[in-house]
């Protein structure tokens, strides 16, 4: 990626979902922390004010003892033995007598009172005492003694103080760090989103530019991003089949309406050049009408279909007797059956109701039916069945003609489709795709089985 | 094609092509025709004129086919109207009716099948008066005892037949189209691949005609069927 782009893509980046997540989690991380911190400081900083505050009383305590029972000459002995010894150059002494001048010490500034007092010793003041070139600041408390003298002890608070300076360093360097650190993760972690977002933008644009068969990228980590990927190639497969089929439908509808309208053209250039009389012409005319209505009539049968489809007459669903629905279809076909040279026996148990719509349902078995006259042999037993079983219904149409090979029984069912044998007979090739969509519509499907020999529709429904 | 009487018919269609070809196929048979191009004028012209009937277009600007029959008969007008609806519309049929209209023709029609229809729809039924015995020249109907005679001679007809028969007496000398018998006779609103009405026809003949003095059945090619009492 070229990083101008990239530098263009740092607000986005900000902008996403997992960085706002990892911009939260650096802020409570850091507020946690930060509260922690504050708690251990204040805690040791209290232990350390006051282990220091213990030992200069104890140290002050023990001089005015000493003052008290041996007089003040003894500890002024005393202190400049030690101040000799240089045991120690954290000590700070200073004794003064009842006129306030000093007797002996290590120090000058001290003021003449009872109590604390935070004495800052300027850098390089004594180089002898903590060996660094810094500002000092000793802690010190005084006291009088019963003969008017003034004794105070100090002790040095740079360990103290430094070892805090130590403590709020070392947190705002932890604090920084946490911060960088969930900062870069959530940039991190939002390329890493980004980039798989953007793959799926990608696809998705190849898609809308003609690539169809491109799907989203899978990881195989089977993460949310992973499933909306799957998801949504599932969809483009889906779509993909209905676009195939609706190609496939919109090139039947091509070719099956181009013969019946080039044999209408013919028909029509051939009267005008031949037809002398007017009942020649009025015989021409006759065919090309009829060509016509059978080009209307497909496209009659293929706006039902796609009516059927989109599922509007759902609405008007209703219990009625499919029993009636069948008898009225055997009353009407079984003559047409006998003058074709077929046979039509019917086994339709009474009052058997559904919930649909009747209309339709007559729809599918006349269809049904008139399949099972129209492409069987002469001689052929149709038989239409409605049984009853269980809760549910059983109807079918079974004939004894030469059957549907089996690797055919779900082609028949699609729009325009056509077996060999019956493109002589005449048809749209939608009356099974018709009777597939009420079945559908109903909730049900057309089993095409084996009816050894010759072919059995059939399909169930529940009883109302 | 023999006609009836002149009737004074109400066109409401939006098409100029249709309407065209309607009004002036009507002229041929001499009927006069007013035509509005769109519901207002329709319903206006409905109001305000009298007619014999009306051919209604189910879709049109302004106000569509099936407000125009609800309104009207909402004020009592009950002059016949035939819908004309587009092909592929199932549902079109029930709601039409449902509406108040008395039949209805999916476009494309042929002219044939509109003339038959209107003439269907302006044969007012005998009003209280349930007739239990049909007759049309020598044959002769009994709806109660469900027998039919020819010249005094007892016939023999299936179920189906007898309707079919009952239907063409009804129809009193009027052409009646293949379409007409599919939906009065069996109830069918779509058209067959297989020759339901041309086989119930024929055995029909078989057994009213056969071996008689003339055919009272005739065949109108193209057109459909009539009864006739006379050769």
């Amino acid at each position: 990626m070229v990083w101008g782009i990239a530098f263009l893509q740092i607000p986005r980046l900000f902008r996403t979902e997992s960085f706002r997540l990892a911009a939260l989690c650096a802020t409570v991380f850091a507020a946690c922390f930060g509260v922690f911190i504050l708690v251990s400081y204040l805690n040791t900083t209290k232990a350390l004010q006051d282990q220091l505050r213990t030992k200069i009383n104890d140290d002050l305590n023990a001089f005015v003892t000493e003052a008290t029972s041996d007089g003040t000459d003894t500890v002024v002995k005393d202190i400049a033995e030690r101040l000799a010894g240089k045991r120690s150059n954290v000590d700070y002494y200073f004794v003064a007598n009842k006129l306030g001048q000093q007797i002996v010490g290590n120090l000058t500034m001290v003021e003449i009172r009872i109590g604390l007092q935070k004495i800052v010793l300027p850098a390089d003041g004594d180089s002898s005492t903590a060996a660094t070139d810094e500002d000092h600041e000793i802690w010190g408390q005084g006291q009088k003694v019963p003969d008017g003298s003034f004794i105070f002890v100090g002790q040095d608070a740079f360990k103290m103080l430094s070892a805090q300076e130590a403590m709020i360093n070392s947190f705002l360097w932890f604090a920084s760090l946490a911060i960088v650190l969930a900062i870069a993760a959530g940039l991190f972690l939002s390329r890493r989103f980004l980039s798989r977002i953007d793959a799926i933008n990608r696809t998705s644009q190849a898609i809308v530019d003609g690539k169809l068969a491109s799907r989203m990228p899978l990881r195989g980590t089977d993460d949310e991003l992973d499933k909306l990927s799957a998801n949504l190639n599932d969809l483009l497969d889906n779509n993909q089949k209905l676009l195939e089929s609706l190609k496939e439908i919109s090139t039947n509808i091509a070719h099956d309406l181009r013969s019946p309208l080039s044999r209408l053209r013919q028909r029509l250039e051939y009267a005008q050049e031949n037809a002398k009389t007017t009942k020649e012409f009025r015989n021409f005319n006759e065919e090309a009408i009829t060509d016509a209505n059978q080009i209307l009539a497909t496209f009659a049968a293929l706006l039902r279909i796609a009516q059927i489809e989109s599922g509007s007459r759902k609405s008007a669903f209703a219990k009625l007797n499919l029993s009636a629905v069948f008898e009225r279809v055997a009353g009407a076909y079984q003559a047409v059956a006998e003058d074709s040279g077929k046979s039509l026996v019917t086994r339709i148990v009474a009052n058997v109701e559904v919930v649909g719509d009747s209309e339709l349902l007559l729809l599918l078995v006349v269809n049904l039916v008139e399949n099972a006259i129209r492409h069987t042999p002469k001689g052929t037993q149709i038989t239409f069945t409605l049984q009853r079983a269980a809760n549910k219904i059983l109807a079918s149409v079974a004939d004894s003609g030469a059957g549907i090979p089996e690797d055919m029984r779900l082609k028949v069912l699609e729009r325009f489709h056509r077996l060999d044998e019956s493109r002589s007979t005449p048809g749209n090739g939608l009356g099974l795709a018709l009777v597939a969509a009420i079945a559908n519509l109903h909730g049900t499907r057309i089993e095409l089985q084996d009816n050894q020999p010759g072919l059995k529709a059939s399909f169930t429904l529940p009883s109302a | 094609m023999v006609n009836t009487a002149e009737m004074k018919i109400l066109l409401i269609e939006d098409d100029d092509q249709m309407a065209d070809f309607i009004v002036r196929g009507l002229k041929e048979h001499g009927h006069v025709t007013d035509h509005a191009k769109n519901g207002k004028d329709g319903l206006f012209l409905a109001v305000g004129e009298k007619y014999d009937v009306m051919i209604i277009d189910r879709m049109l600007p302004a106000m569509d086919g099936l407000s125009i029959v609800k309104m009207l008969r909402a004020t009592a007008n009950d002059v016949p109207a035939l819908l004309l609806t587009t092909m592929g519309g199932i549902d079109d049929r029930v709601e039409g009716l449902e509406a108040g209209a008395d039949d209805y023709l999916v476009k494309p029609f042929a002219f044939a099948e509109l003339l038959a229809r209107l003439s269907a729809v302006t044969r007012r039924p005998p009003i209280n008066n349930i007739q239990t015995k049909l007759r049309l020249g020598e044959l002769e109907m009994d709806l109660l005892k469900r027998e039919v005679k020819r010249a005094g001679k007892l016939i023999e007809l299936l179920p189906q037949e007898f309707k079919l028969l009952e239907f063409l007496m009804r129809s009193d000398g009027r052409v009646i189209t293949r379409t007409m018998l599919l939906e009065s006779v069996w109830d069918f609103h779509f058209d067959p691949q297989t020759t339901v009405v041309e086989t119930h026809m024929s055995r029909l003949r078989g057994k009213v005609d056969r071996g008689f003095k003339f055919e009272m059945i005739k065949t109108l090619r193209g057109v459909g069927y009539r009864l006739l009492a006379n050769p």
